[in-house]
């Protein structure tokens, strides 16, 4: 058995066994949880470290036939793409079991539910399944909307459940439909789910470009809204603000990212074309996450609704290095979805131990709390510090290497993408320090306990994560790089033949 | 051999150890907090000397490179490039910066963070090392942020402060501002001659000098905007007073000898990039440069805070050396950046020793007669008045005169402009020295202070013999040496250095004496046992505008909230309104609209359903039969 099934089924075997542990035994709950997602993670780590580097196909893969008919099988591998998200998220799944323990209310349910996501999402990015890929992102979701209408806070909580499950869903119904699409191009002889064989037909037999041209939006816009593609993206703040901590954590840090792994994994490489002619459009788009998000959380109140639509903004540059389209640009995409899961993952972490601290969120009522909470203000800040783009932090390697995979292509909006990256970040990370964390302190906030040595553990843990692949993007961009290759050489094809046509067009206008 | 390349990293490394440590470890211990990070910075002094004693300023072994982030095209290393420039620079930060962290000791010892305080500056001195040793534009870029943030722990130390606060915000913001053009500039250079390396990219100019076109100008520029945003430049200046809310001996080290100074060092590292044939860039380099010298010198006449006035003397003379890059002469703005960052580090923490000794108190008209209660303070100040006046045979005469000779040669308007701001100088130093340290003392603060402890004076006494010295070092050769130009300067013996400017030079010489000696003369006249400010009264509105820094602040402020503030109040408003609300709010009521419209349909009652189901039929059959006519 290949140790990613070990990694995902550690947690989906834990869930299953915590719905047979009677309700009051409270802490078996945790424990179970912690354990269970310790154990993922530490195999991911070990997953991580026996990756073999430099090295462009699958590795770890199982393949179990399920129905043979359809050709649906239990296939799972990873290469660079995936690799850095299955390890990001096993360490967020812990991180979020850690962090857990304000829960008050139906542990067993909640952690449950927890694990149940836990093991959807990393199915989801080690399937190579369109079947499985599909089916367990969903499982994931699932438990996603049921947690914020349950343990969520706030008096928006229902109408924020109630839009993130419906733009979710419309999500990924129209990404169901894109994938049913491009399923029916196959040949009948030759239809499989099964991912590799679908790209090897492809690669041999390219779709028509028309088919081509019409499937790509819908898996555009169908993963987009799963990541908040602007205008799409009000679930998302809205959702985080009133999600419990460990749920925030896992779906902006790590569910948000299916959608672009699906971009990066399905869409680019079997609908080359397609991405070709409509790259263009997501490289507008992305500047709606990056500045016009930017600017919205510079007028937010609210710690959550700032974080969020700091998220939100993040996920522009990972637009953005896909919309380019090279090596550059895409590999830095795949650091950023890394860097920025950690990251989402300790902001929220840091802000729910804000929230059962003080009891409000709200920037206005807070300040000076650097004193009382010396340990929590300072992870805070560095979290600050890596969500504006600061060297050392995986962010800015990550980011760094979109802009200048971005240059190439789209220097306008590179030019606009700098300035979110470096100014608008800048401005509403430092008010928020400034606001919170500096000035003088309420007398009402003097007592507020600092985290203890247990609860220091999942702030370190992702901090060190931020810190390491900042310090040495190496480890994961060497992994990443040659993958990136394999998955970009039909989209790099199509450019260049565009490219060769593109002259005469110029040429044309010119001289008219 | 091996042991000697180790040498530089360890440098490199040793104060980011010391801060990891302290964060660490050592947060509880004040003591062994201080001295592992003053252990630090020393032994990297030490080591330095060291260095350079084994290898020469020039080592066989320019570059020390590790790779890495490699992707595609883009090769990013992490290296050290070891030339005269850097390890003289080296020297400075290490050696000012070790000064400056002893007297720390002394200035911070009440104070609760101590151990807080010297992580932030051993970050500090790691990052500054890292932009001084960069081989290549990225490097450069990382460590340029990594020098804003560990400047806005600094200067946001006093946290609680909101004035402290809002301080180090307006630092890093402004900061941040220069190094979005700084970046575009690296994505230019990138990708027009395809590499970050600064010799690879200098070898690729040199074979081929129009490689950058008609981008030429421009990058340069974008380039600039990075040295701009550090060396606070016009038209963003405005953080640099107000990052005088740190302690002073973070002024002195971010103001002096580091931050600040790593503009200007920039501009020098890729002077061959600005200076490539077809680009304008100098020129309005040199006029940016010039007009903030006169800006800055003007504001610090009226200015009545000890560390202000010095703030906008370091923006002012940040000016110069600018100036002198942009008349072709990096030779003279490394000199005077290294001259001062010796007697600028010195005034400022003869500031601080004003300062501890008053119990806080910074206006200079709540001083008077220091010059008897401070001695050591006192004569230590007066050198660095003197030198940074220029006054022979001071260091920084040597090096202001190497300016105005350069500016001659290129720019009759820009050498007027640096005559007049030397005058402006001498003036406000003098005006500061008259109030504060001579004629009697105006309150019982002044009046009942003592020395500081010695280790905050043993620092001060250290850094005057190079502030007064500094100009018979060679310093200037050893920087022509690696530049590349500087005219043929030489080192040459005592008497001939002291009257060299003189010979080489006579008009810039004279001129920038004769500034001196009327700016001196009007300080004497208003200010000697002055009980009052006359200039207020004499000048009006030109002297409110001074003391108000001309209303930059305001402005600015004025200009972000109808710019970015107005966009993001415009954002919010769409994304609640219209996305939010219409949109998605919209498509909601819609829907539920509509099913409350169905839902009246289904009423449970079955006369209506069969009274529906009649008419239906009723309506199809006329429909049929209407229609088989």
């Amino acid at each position: 058995m290949s140790l990613l099934t070990y990694i995902i089924g550690c947690p989906l075997l834990a869930g299953i066994f915590l719905l047979f542990v009677p309700a009051n035994f409270r802490w078996a709950s945790r424990l179970v949880a912690l354990a269970a997602t310790a154990v993922s993670m530490l195999l991911s780590v070990v997953l991580f470290l026996r990756f073999e580097t430099g090295v462009a196909g699958y590795q770890f893969v199982q393949k179990v036939s399920w129905v043979a008919g359809l050709k649906i099988s239990y296939h799972v591998g990873v290469d660079g793409v995936n690799l850095g998200l299955i390890l990001m998220g096993a360490i967020v799944a812990f991180a979020a079991a850690c962090v857990s323990w304000d829960i008050d209310r139906r542990q067993k349910e909640f952690y449950t539910l927890l694990l149940f996501m836990t093991g959807g999402i990393l199915g989801a990015f080690a399937s190579l399944d369109l079947f499985f890929f599909y089916f367990f992102h969903e499982f994931a979701l699932v438990p996603t909307f049921i947690m914020i209408g349950v343990w969520g806070r706030g008096e928006q909580r229902n109408y924020a459940t109630y839009q993130i499950t419906l733009y979710l869903s419309l999500g990924a119904l129209i990404a169901l439909i894109g994938l049913i699409a491009l399923y029916l191009q196959l040949p009948v002889d030759a239809r499989t789910f099964d991912l590799v064989a679908i790209t090897k037909h492809f690669k041999a037999y390219p779709m028509a470009v028309r088919a081509q041209t019409l499937i790509f939006p819908l898996l555009m816009f169908g993963f987009g809204i799963l990541v908040s593609l602007w205008p799409f993206h009000t679930w998302a703040p809205l959702g985080y603000g009133a999600a419990p901590t460990a749920t925030a954590m896992l779906h902006a840090g790590v569910l948000k990212k299916f959608g672009l792994y699906g971009l990066i994994r399905v869409a680019l490489p079997l609908l080359p074309d397609g991405a070709v002619e409509w790259l263009n459009l997501l490289a507008l788009l992305c500047l709606g996450n990056i500045l016009y998000c930017g600017l919205v959380a510079m007028r937010q109140k609210n710690l959550n609704l700032l974080i969020g639509n700091s998220s939100v903004a993040h996920m522009g540059f990972v637009f953005l290095g896909i919309a380019s389209l090279n090596l550059i640009g895409v590999t830095g995409a795949v650091l950023v979805m890394v860097a920025h899961g950690f990251l989402a993952a300790l902001t929220f972490a840091l802000s729910g131990y804000l929230y059962s601290q003080t009891r409000t969120l709200e920037i206005d009522e807070l300040g000076g709390l650097l004193r009382p909470l010396p340990f929590i203000g300072s992870a805070l800040v560095m979290a600050m510090m890596a969500g504006c783009g600061l060297p050392g932090f995986a962010n800015f390697a990550g980011e760094a290497m979109v802009l200048f995979g971005a240059w190439k292509v789209y220097q306008t909006v590179t030019v606009l993408a700098c300035w979110g990256a470096l100014i608008i970040g800048a401005v509403y990370m430092l008010r928020a320090i400034r606001n919170i964390l500096h000035g003088p302190l309420a007398e009402k906030h003097a007592a507020l306990a600092d985290a203890g040595w247990w609860r220091r553990v999942p702030f370190v843990l992702l901090l060190a994560a931020l810190l390491i692949f900042g310090c040495f993007p190496g480890l994961l961009t060497r992994k990443i790089t040659p993958s990136v290759a394999a998955l970009l050489k039909p989209a790099t094809k199509a450019v260049a033949a565009q490219t060769a046509e593109a002259p005469t067009a110029a040429l044309a206008v010119r001289a008219r | 051999m091996q042991a000697l390349h180790a040498i530089p990293w360890i440098v490199l490394f040793l104060p980011l150890f010391a801060a990891a440590g302290i964060a660490l470890f050592t947060l509880k211990d004040r003591e062994l907090s201080a001295k592992v990070s003053i252990g630090a910075v020393v032994i990297g002094f030490i080591l330095t000397v060291i260095f350079i004693a084994a290898s020469g300023w020039e080592p066989q072994r320019r570059e020390l490179i590790v790779t890495w982030l490699e992707v595609g095209d883009l090769q990013v290393d992490f290296g050290l490039r070891l030339d005269a420039l850097s390890l003289m620079m080296l020297l400075i930060v290490t050696g000012v910066g070790g000064a400056i962290h002893v007297y720390s000791y002394g200035y911070m010892h009440e104070d609760r963070s101590v151990a807080r305080y010297f992580a932030s500056l051993s970050l500090f001195t790691f990052s500054m090392l890292g932009i001084v040793l960069s081989n290549n534009l990225l490097q450069m870029f990382i460590f340029w942020e990594l020098v804003g943030v560990s400047s806005y722990l600094l200067i946001g130390f006093w946290y609680e402060k909101p004035s402290a606060a809002d301080a180090c915000k307006k630092a890093f913001l402004t900061n941040r501002l220069g190094d979005f053009g700084f970046m575009l500039g690296i994505l230019t250079v990138w990708s027009l001659l395809g590499s970050l390396n600064f010799s690879v990219l200098q070898d690729e100019l040199f074979k081929n000098p129009a490689a950058l076109g008609a981008c030429a100008t421009a990058a340069g520029l974008l380039i600039f905007c990075g040295a701009m945003g550090k060396s606070a430049q016009f038209p963003l200046h405005v953080w640099l007073p107000d990052a005088m809310e740190g302690p002073t001996p973070v002024s002195a080290l971010i103001h002096a000898a580091t931050m600040v100074a790593a503009g200007v060092y920039m501009l020098c590292r890729v002077f061959f990039l600005l200076s490539v044939p077809g680009s304008h860039a100098l020129e309005v380099i040199g006029w940016i440069g010039g007009f903030t010298a006169l800006l800055a010198a003007l504001m610090a006449v009226q200015q009545n805070d000890i560390k202000r006035i010095l703030a906008y003397s370091t923006l002012s003379q940040l000016g110069y050396m600018v100036l002198a890059v942009g008349v072709h002469a990096p030779t003279a703005a490394m000199f005077h950046l290294t001259t001062h960052a010796f007697f600028k580090a010195m005034l400022f923490l003869g500031a601080g020793s004003v300062i501890h000794a008053l119990h806080h108190e910074q206006d200079i008209w709540q001083m008077g007669g220091l010059k008897k209660k401070l001695p050591v303070t006192h004569w230590t100040f007066l050198v660095g008045t003197l030198a940074l006046c220029g006054v022979p045979p001071f260091s920084g005469f040597f090096s202001k005169d190497a300016i105005l000779a350069a500016a001659v040669e290129h720019s009759v308007g820009l050498f007027v402009l640096a005559v007049a701001v030397s005058g402006l100088t001498t003036f406000y130093m003098f005006r500061l020295y008259y109030v504060a340290f001579l004629g009697g003392a105006r309150t019982d603060a002044a009046s009942h202070a003592h020395e500081s402890p010695p280790v905050m004076v043993w620092p001060l006494r250290v850094l005057a013999v190079p502030s007064a010295l500094a100009g018979f070092w060679g310093i200037e050769a050893l920087f022509s040496g690696a530049l590349g130009d500087g005219h043929g300067v030489q080192n040459l013996p005592f008497l001939e250095q002291l009257f060299a400017p003189i010979n080489h030079a006579p008009l810039a010489a004279l001129g920038g004496l004769i500034a001196v000696v009327f700016g001196f003369a009007f300080a004497r006249e208003f200010y000697q046992n002055a009980a009052l400010d006359p200039l207020p009264q004499r000048l009006g509105a030109l002297a409110r505008g001074m003391k108000n820094r001309f209303y930059f602040d305001e402005i600015y402020d004025f200009l972000i909230a109808l710019t970015q503030e107005a966009l993001a109040r415009f954002a919010q408003f769409v994304d609640r309104w219209i996305i939010a609300g219409l949109l998605v709010r919209g498509a909601h009521g819609t829907t539920e609209l509509f099913g409350r419209a169905l839902r009246l349909v289904q009423t449970g009652n079955l006369q209506t359903y069969t009274f529906l189901f009649v008419l239906g039929v009723a309506l199809l059959l006329i429909f049929v039969i209407g229609n088989g006519h």
